[in-house]
C-alpha cells in the first residue's frame, strides 16, 4: 500500500498541471454554456440561439469543405513530395530543407505574404498573371465570393503539406533496400514500385498523418482570421472562426462556449470515427 | 534454362576496385556457388549478375546475350535475398505471385502457377498467411517459391541460410539441392559457409579479395587446392599448414623434424609449406612425437590439437584416444596426401 501511496505521489504534479490546463477549462466551458452573462443557470438556451443563428450551419458547411479540401491535397502533395525527395539526385539536402520552409514559417507571416501576394491592386499574383496576359483583368481573389475559399484551401495546402511529406518521407527511409530490389527482379517499374511497396509501407504514416491534419483543421483560425476574418459574407467562416469572434467581436461567451461544446461533440464523434476506421481488422496485417 | 557467362568483370565503387577481372563460365543447368571470406566481391558479382549492380567493365551474358546495361526484369532472373526481402504487406500467396501480376498474367494462371509451386514447397497451408506470421525457414521457402513461380533461365541465391538455426540450414540446404534436381534450373548460390558450398555445388567458384582463387567441383579442390588460401578455406577443421624447407628431397620442419615426400618432380623452390588435412594424421608407435594440447572427442571422431614439428596443429582420428593434455603421441602422416606450397607465392607445388 506504501508503494501505491508512493506512485500516486511521482504523478500528482502532471496531474495537477493536466486538470488546471485542460480538464479545468474544459468544464468551465461547459459552465459557460448553460449560463447567462450574470452566471444564472439558463439550461439549453444558449444552444438553441447558437443553433438558430444562420452563420452556423454555413460556418459548419466551410469547416467541412474546408478541412476536408485541405488534407485531401495535404495528403496527396505531402506523399507525392516524399517520394520524390526520396529518390536520388543531386541537391536532394537542398531541396529536402527547402520544403520544410512553409511548415515552419509562423503561420500569421505567412498568412499575411499571401494576403499581399493576392491583394488585388498591388499582389504579385495577378501582376504575374496580367502582364503576359494570362487574364485580362485582375482578379479579387479575396474578395470573390467563388475564389477566396480555394485561395485559403491552397495556402493553408501549402502551409501543411511540407509537414507530411516529412513524416512520409521517414517512413519511407525505413523501408528496407532489400524490398525495392526484391520488387525490381520481380519486374516492377517506378510506378508500380510506388503503387505496391512504397505506399503500402506508409499507409500506418499517413493514416497517422491525416488524424492529426483532421484535429489541426478543425482548430485552425491562423490562416483564415489573418487573412479574411471569415468575410467576405460569411464565405470563409469556419466555426472556429464562429467562435472566436461570438466570444471576442461579439463578446458573448455564453454563446461561444455553447458552440464550442458542440463543436467539440462533433470533432469526438469524427475523430472516434476515423480512430475505428484505421483500426478495423482488415487493416491488422496490411 | 539458361547458361551464364561472366567475362573479365571489373567492378569499382569510384577509385576503389572491388573486383579485379572476373571469368566464369556456368553451364546450363548447374549449381555453382560463389564462396569466399566477407568482403571479397562474391555477393557484388550476384549482384551484377542480378542488373542490382552496375557493372564497371567486361562483359555479363545470360543464355548468349549480353545483359550489361539490361534492367533486371529483362534478364529472366529470380533472386533469394538473405533477409528474404518478402513484401510484409502481401500473403503469402500474392508474394509467390507478384511478379506474375506484374507481367499481366491472367489470374487463374497466376493462382495456378502459385499452387504448384506452393505444393512443391509444403507451402499450401500457408498461402493467406502474412509474412509476419510465418517463422524463419518458413519464409525461405516463400522466398524460394517465388523465385519458383516465374520459372526463370537462372535462380540467384544471396546467402539464403545464414538467417536461419543451424539444424534448420542443413535442412534447407537439402532442400534446395533436392529443388535444383527436380527443377534443373541454373543457379548461381553465394555463401561464406564452406561446408554450405561443399555439400550443395556442382562446382564452386572461392574467391577472395575479388579475385577467382580457383574454380572445380568440391572433391577437387579439397583433394587438389590450387593454392594455400583455398586450402585452407576449404575444409572444416581446416588443413594444417607446417612452414619448412627442402633438404634432399625431405621436408624439415622449422624446429628440424624430417618427413618424408611424396613424388612431385623436381621442386625449385627452398622454402616449402606442407599442407596436412585434419584427418590424414595416423596414430603411428614408429611415427614422430606430438604433445596433445587439447582433446576434443565428439563421438563419431576425436578431434586433437597438438604440438607437432613446431606447430599447432589439429588431428582428426576415427578412433578413440584415451589421452590426457600433456601427454605426447606418436603419429605419421598419410604420405601420398600431403600438399605442397610454395611458401614465397602460396601455389600449389606438384600435380
Amino acid at each position: 500500500m506504501v508503494r501505491q501511496s508512493t506512485g500516486l505521489v511521482f504523478v500528482l504534479p502532471a496531474l495537477i498541471v493536466l486538470a488546471m490546463l485542460i480538464a479545468y477549462p474544459l468544464a468551465y466551458t461547459g459552465l459557460l454554456s448553460v449560463s447567462d452573462q450574470q452566471g444564472n443557470f439558463v439550461g439549453a438556451r444558449n444552444f438553441a440561439t447558437v443553433l438558430a443563428a444562420r452563420a452556423t450551419p454555413q460556418a459548419f458547411w466551410n469547416t467541412v469543405y474546408f478541412v476536408g479540401a485541405s488534407i485531401v491535397f495535404q495528403v496527396i502533395l505531402g506523399t507525392a513530395g516524399a517520394i520524390l525527395l526520396n529518390q536520388n539526385f543531386t541537391g536532394r539536402a537542398i531541396v529536402r530543407s527547402i520544403t520544410i520552409i512553409p511548415w515552419v514559417v509562423p503561420g500569421i507571416v505567412a498568412a499575411t505574404t499571401w494576403a499581399w501576394m493576392f491583394h488585388t491592386e498591388f499582389g504579385i499574383i495577378n501582376y504575374m498573371m496580367t502582364a503576359p496576359g494570362l487574364i485580362e483583368a485582375p482578379i479579387g481573389w479575396l474578395t470573390n465570393r467563388d475564389t477566396v475559399m480555394p485561395v485559403l484551401i491552397a495556402i493553408n495546402v501549402w502551409k501543411m503539406f511540407p509537414f507530411v511529406t516529412v513524416m512520409v518521407l521517414a517512413g519511407l527511409q525505413s523501408i528496407p533496400n532489400d524490398l525495392y530490389e526484391a520488387a525490381r527482379i520481380d519486374g516492377a517499374n517506378f510506378w508500380e514500385e510506388v503503387w505496391h511497396i512504397m505506399l503500402p509501407q506508409v499507409r500506418s504514416v499517413i493514416t497517422a498523418v491525416t488524424l492529426l491534419l483532421v484535429i489541426w483543421g478543425l482548430n485552425s483560425i491562423t490562416i483564415i482570421y489573418a487573412i479574411t476574418r471569415g468575410g467576405p459574407a460569411n464565405r470563409t467562416l469556419i466555426t472556429p472562426i464562429q467562435i472566436f469572434r461570438l466570444a471576442f467581436d461579439a463578446v458573448q461567451f455564453n454563446q461561444a462556449a455553447a458552440l464550442s461544446v458542440l463543436f467539440f461533440a462533433v470533432a469526438i464523434v469524427i475523430v472516434f470515427f476515423y480512430v475505428r476506421l484505421v483500426q478495423s481488422p482488415s487493416g491488422g496485417a496490411r | 534454362m539458361g547458361s551464364v557467362s561472366i567475362r573479365n568483370v571489373h567492378k569499382s565503387y569510384g577509385a576503389l576496385p572491388i573486383l579485379h577481372g572476373v571469368s566464369v563460365d556456368i553451364a546450363d543447368g548447374e549449381f555453382v556457388i560463389l564462396v569466399g571470406p566477407s568482403g571479397c566481391g562474391k555477393s557484388t558479382l550476384l549482384r551484377m549478375l542480378a542488373g542490382l549492380e552496375a557493372i564497371t567493365g567486361g562483359e555479363v551474358l545470360i543464355d548468349g546475350q549480353v545483359v550489361n546495361t539490361k534492367p533486371p526484369k529483362e534478364r529472366d532472373i529470380a533472386m533469394v535475398f538473405q533477409s528474404y526481402a518478402l513484401y510484409p504487406h502481401m500473403t503469402v500467396e500474392a508474394n509467390m505471385g507478384f511478379s506474375l501480376k506484374l507481367s499481366r498474367a491472367p489470374k487463374a494462371e497466376i493462382k495456378s502457377r502459385v499452387a504448384v509451386a506452393a505444393k512443391s514447397l509444403g507451402l499450401e497451408p500457408y498461402l493467406q498467411r502474412y509474412p509476419k506470421h510465418l517463422s524463419g525457414g518458413q519464409r525461405q521457402r516463400v522466398a524460394m517459391g517465388r523465385a519458383i513461380v516465374r520459372d526463370p533461365a537462372v535462380f540467384l541465391f544471396d546467402e539464403p541460410l545464414s538467417n536461419l538455426d543451424a539444424k534448420l540450414r542443413v535442412q534447407m540446404r537439402s532442400e534446395i539441392k533436392q529443388n535444383h534436381q527436380r527443377l534443373r534450373t541454373t543457379t548461381v548460390y553465394v555463401t561464406h559457409d564452406q561446408i554450405e558450398a561443399m555439400t550443395m555445388a556442382d562446382r564452386i567458384v572461392v574467391m577472395n579479395a575479388g579475385r577467382i582463387e580457383q574454380i572445380g567441383t568440391p572433391l577437387e579442390l579439397y583433394d587438389r587446392p590450387a593454392n594455400m588460401f583455398v586450402a585452407g578455406f576449404i575444409g572444416s577443421p581446416a588443413m594444417n599448414f607446417l612452414a619448412g624447407n627442402l633438404q634432399q628431397s625431405e621436408f624439415s620442419a622449422s624446429d628440424g623434424s624430417k618427413i618424408a615426400l611424396p613424388d612431385v618432380g623436381n621442386i625449385n623452390v627452398d622454402k616449402i609449406t606442407l599442407g596436412v588435412r585434419p584427418e590424414h594424421f595416423r596414430i603411428d608407435l614408429k611415427g614422430l612425437p606430438a604433445e596433445v594440447i587439447t582433446i576434443e572427442p565428439t563421438g563419431a571422431e576425436t578431434q586433437v590439437m597438438m604440438r607437432f614439428c613446431g606447430h599447432d596443429v589439429v588431428g582428426v582420428f576415427r578412433e578413440r584416444i584415451d589421452v590426457a593434455a600433456g601427454q605426447t603421441i606418436r603419429v605419421s602422416l598419410d604420405r601420398e596426401k600431403l600438399h605442397l606450397f610454395d611458401t614465397k607465392t602460396g601455389k600449389r607445388i606438384g600435380g
